[in-house]
């Protein structure tokens, strides 16, 4: 049992700072683990200081500290009991706040029935000992990306809410810190609950927080005195001194973004093995990938979140291959993403200069190097923004129906669904959902049809996975997630002219489009439906395409790559048809969907025919792998496919668009 | 998934080729899941747990061991057109197995030196994977294969998804389960970056370098590693070369640093064989 604090004279202030002796800091460890606490701070574990779960002072490393370089790490024992002489190991703290893997939730298929359970955690009640300046900044980075904004992950919520922060100042530097030139250290100066400095015999305490200020109260302190306090603040600035101001911030975002084709990025790419041990270490890096685990009927599955790295080959595949194929791609997107796009995406760096994916890079290579070979100092032209992100975000697949099934091409099924969530009826044009059946990788797929009280989709049978989907019959259940992604910009083609440019299963995603169009059909202008298909059997919506262009009022034009004896239309690419095409472009808004490749030749096309950049949108398919908006997967640019797309205009993605390896 | 006859389990056979049968044991290991595996396929042919025999066909055959003799080359074939699905077990398998050493080497020289009759040693002068002769639907890697990674392909064909076998490297799993690095914390030459995960990271979990028994990931930048392991640790080209040398040496490109960087002393019969790369020694100085 703990006793608070014995009378002594010259209590601190409420927020310190006090002395606690060297023989009284177990008296703090004691107060955290009365409060129901598991202590997890600094530990020597096989040479190495790691953070784990540590039960007394005995266990914090007593007289060592750690010599960096890149790509390498030794302990060597220093003179004294200090327990805080070295800087950061290996473990970042994310591993308790953002653990390597989750369960998200529990599926089941019996039959034609499959049911969803979200997986509910009641994380433990935490106490960090000993977290650094680098490590508080790389907190509140995770509290930004995961819980600072609309989309969030309520498993971090949970966890980080238990969680007490007591951090440390550092007394000394590493090779590899550069926290000075990332404006995150070393001085401590908030984001705890209480801070400690070393000091012979002792430590300084002071309090950050209401659960601070009572622990401090209860804490057999002192005031400190104006010699200590003196003491504290010279050992830090002596750290900043050492470390000096390795890398130029200024500018830093603009100065990368410009070098998207330096050829240092192919160099670093012939040392680079695209391990991923940097993203790993990494105390901010987010992204994860989801693991179906499974009993041998597949019947039951568990969805396993598991940390991913954008340098893993599978990260950007999607059909038809990986959109960041070469390793210089993975490095260039890991580079301009924490120094660069993190900006744009959530207001704050990404690195917080801890020097863990210098230290612990396999093969050395130093990011401080890169970055200055790579951003000279130059300016770069304001980007434009035009399409909002409109997403919401609910947490859990919830079970729909089947009720109408209808064969559109010899490998493509219309499914129409009812029982969906209600937030579908909210849902509109152009938005997806996540689609899963227990056992496979849930998908995102367009949402082709939005009804009162359901939602149709189009599903090519591809892979296992839309092969199962697509054979889904009458009454048989999927779960759904959704309606995610933002909307086709129907508001800007009000009084319009509008063409709409497609090709095979691309036309899904448009068909809300045209239901919108035809149910206000004197709001728009001409309407021009460009579509074209592999094989006239391989156009989808065969009726509808009919009933579009003579009961409706759509101009449609159909062109196939490969015409039977029975097709009288054109035969060629889709952007032949609208070559001929008569049209007044100074009053025109182009929709258009299809492969990458296609989309940039359409929208050159267009651009050749008056259409400008800010008026042409596309739908952007990526990996996407969650559609939390918070995976990673489905990146490009500044964007989260999922999140700030699927839509984006040509101007919004600027030069990214059709950019290799992007 | 779809196979034979409604309503039928998948038939199931486990043959072998030059193997040491160790990938069939993990097999017969699973025992937490051995009775629903049986459940689920009708096993008609494993010899290293029947003595029934079956000629197939086969709905799903899991061949173990590497082509090495010249009666292999035949059979292969031969069990190709009689199963539908063919996935390959272990590192002999995908990848010619710690024997594919001696395809760096003088197989007449060797064979002599090792045996007092070698004109009944009936082998090719080279040891190769499965994949090289026939197709291959499916590969588990590993020496031996992971019993985890065995228990997800068998869900998937079951349930008629692709199993997630994903490729990555070992690192990721150092990572994910707070493994220190045994490169960058003690100096250990690890081929852990450039080898494709499945193992769970046993062997640095123990404190030993990554011998790449999984054989290499996709894109793997082995050049890149082995100029490092050169630049900053005490050894020859030579040496580096060796590092490569182990269970997947034949496989691309582990070959190349093999082949290119040497270290194949043993194969020109210079020298005793030493022992395989992992384990001490430091990276660095």
């Amino acid at each position: 049992m703990v006793t608070t604090a014995p009378a002594r004279s010259g209590r601190p202030t409420a927020d310190g700072p006090g002395f606690l002796g060297r023989d009284d800091l177990g008296v703090l460890l004691d107060l955290l683990r009365d409060d129901g606490r598991t202590l997890i701070g600094p530990t020597v574990d096989d040479g190495t200081i790691v953070y784990d779960e540590i039960t007394s002072v005995e266990d914090l490393p007593h007289g060592v500290t750690d010599e960096q370089s890149p790509g390498r790490y030794r302990l060597e024992n220093r003179d004294g009991e200090r327990l805080f002489g070295y800087v950061v190991g290996p473990t970042s703290w994310k591993r308790w706040t953002f653990p390597p893997a989750v369960e998200l939730n529990r599926g089941t298929r019996d039959g034609h029935r499959v049911t969803f359970e979200a997986t509910t955690v009641k994380p433990p009640k935490l106490a960090f000992l000993g977290a650094r300046a680098c490590e508080l900044a790389a907190l509140a980075v995770q509290d930004r990306v995961l819980m600072g904004g609309e989309f969030v992950d309520p498993d971090y919520i949970l966890r980080r809410a238990n969680v007490l922060v007591v951090a440390v100042q550092c007394m000394t530097s590493a090779s590899t810190c550069f926290c000075t030139s990332m404006g995150t250290g070393p001085e401590v100066t908030g984001g705890f609950d209480l801070s400690l400095s070393e000091l012979d015999g002792g430590f300084l305490v002071t309090a950050g927080s209401t659960a601070g200020r009572e622990l401090l109260e209860r804490l057999p302190v002192r005031a400190a005195t104006a010699a200590e306090k003196y003491g504290a603040a010279a050992v830090v600035a002596g750290v900043r001194a050492q470390i000096g101001d390795p890398v130029t911030v200024d500018g830093l975002h603009d100065r990368l973004m410009a070098q998207l084709d330096h050829p240092r990025w192919a160099q670093v790419a012939e040392r680079c093995i695209t391990c991923g041990n940097c993203t790993l270490a990494c105390p901010t890096c987010f992204c994860t990938g989801i693991t179906q685990v499974t009993d041998l009927t597949g019947e039951n599955a568990a969805m396993e979140r598991r940390w991913d790295s954008c340098f893993s080959p599978g990260f950007a595949r999607v059909a038809g291959g990986s959109f960041r194929s070469r390793p210089r791609d993975r490095y260039r997107q890991w580079l301009t993403h924490k120094f660069g796009t993190w900006w744009d995406q959530f207001g704050t760096t990404g690195c917080t200069g801890c020097g863990r994916c210098i230290t612990w890079c396999p093969v050395g290579i130093d990011v401080r190097e890169e970055l200055n070979a790579i951003a000279p100092a130059i300016s770069l032209a304001p980007e434009v923004v035009l399409v909002e992100p409109v997403a919401a975000t609910p947490n859990d697949f919830v079970t729909a129906r089947v009720i109408a099934t209808k064969q559109e091409t010899p490998d493509t099924v219309t499914l129409t669904l009812t029982g969906t969530d209600p937030a579908f009826a909210r849902g509109g044009t152009g938005q997806f959902a996540m689609v899963a059946l227990p056992g496979f990788p849930p998908l995102p797929i367009s949402i082709s049809r939005f009804h009162a009280d359901g939602i149709e989709l189009t599903i090519r049978g591809a892979g296992p996975a839309t092969r199962a989907m697509a054979a889904l019959q009458i009454d048989d259940q999927v779960g759904l997630r959704g309606p995610l992604g933002n909307n086709w910009p129907l508001d800007r083609a009000v009084g319009r002219d509008l063409v709409i440019v497609t090709g095979g299963i691309g036309l899904a995603p448009l068909r809300p489009v045209i239901d919108t169009i035809i149910a206000n059909r004197r709001r728009y202008g001409d309407v021009k439906l460009f579509y074209g298909a592999r094989t006239p059997a391989d156009l989808h919506y065969r009726a509808e395409l009919e009933r579009w262009g003579t009961r409706d009022g759509l101009d449609v034009s159909l062109t196939v790559d490969r015409a039977g004896p029975e097709w009288t239309g054109p035969v060629g690419v889709v952007t032949q048809l609208f070559d001929q095409a008569v049209w007044d472009a100074s009053n025109m808004i182009a929709f258009v969907c299809g492969p990458e490749r296609m989309m940039q030749a359409t929208a050159s096309t267009l651009a050749g025919r008056g259409v400008p950049a800010s008026r042409t949108y596309v739908t952007l398919e990526r990996h996407m792998e969650c559609g939390i908006g918070l995976c990673g997967h489905c990146q490009m640019g500044k964007y989260f496919v999922c999140r700030d797309g699927p839509v984006f205009s040509i101007a919004q993605l600027g030069e990214i668009f059709g950019r290799e390896g992007i | 998934m779809q196979h034979g006859q409604v309503g039928a389990h998948p038939r199931v056979g486990v043959v072998k080729f030059a193997s040491c049968d160790g990938c069939q044991l993990t097999i017969l290991n699973l025992e937490d899941e051995l009775l629903s595996v049986v459940e689920h396929f009708d096993i008609i042919d494993f010899p290293e747990a029947t003595s029934a025999r079956s000629a197939g066909p086969y709905d799903v055959l899991f061949v173990e061991g590497s082509v090495s003799e010249p009666a292999h080359l035949e059979r292969i074939v031969e069990l190709r057109k009689r199963c539908r699905t063919l996935v390959t077990i272990g590192a002999c398998a995908t990848a010619g197995g710690i024997q594919a050493l001696r395809n760096w080497g003088d197989h007449d020289a060797f064979r002599a030196s090792v045996y007092a009759h070698p004109e009944y040693i009936h082998t090719l002068a080279k040891s190769t994977p499965i994949a090289d002769h026939v197709q291959v639907d499916a590969e588990l890697r590993g020496c031996p294969i992971d019993p985890g990674q065995l228990v997800e392909l068998l869900t998937a064909l079951v349930t008629g998804r692709r199993p997630q076998l994903i490729d990555e490297a070992v690192c990721m799993e150092c990572k994910r389960r707070g493994v220190v690095c045994v490169m960058v914390g003690k100096g250990i030459p690890c081929l852990g970056q450039v080898t494709q995960t499945g193992c769970g990271a046993i062997c640095p979990r123990f404190g030993r370098g990554c011998y790449g028994c999984f054989g290499p990931r996709e894109q793997a930048n082995a050049a890149g590693l082995a100029r490092y392991f050169e630049a900053v640790g005490d050894r020859t080209t030579e040496d580096v070369g060796r590092l490569f040398a182990g269970f997947t040496a034949y496989s691309e490109p582990f070959r190349s640093m093999v082949s290119d960087l040497g270290g194949t002393r043993w194969a020109r019969g210079e020298g005793a064989v030493e022992a395989a790369p992992a384990g001490g020694g430091d990276a660095r100085n």
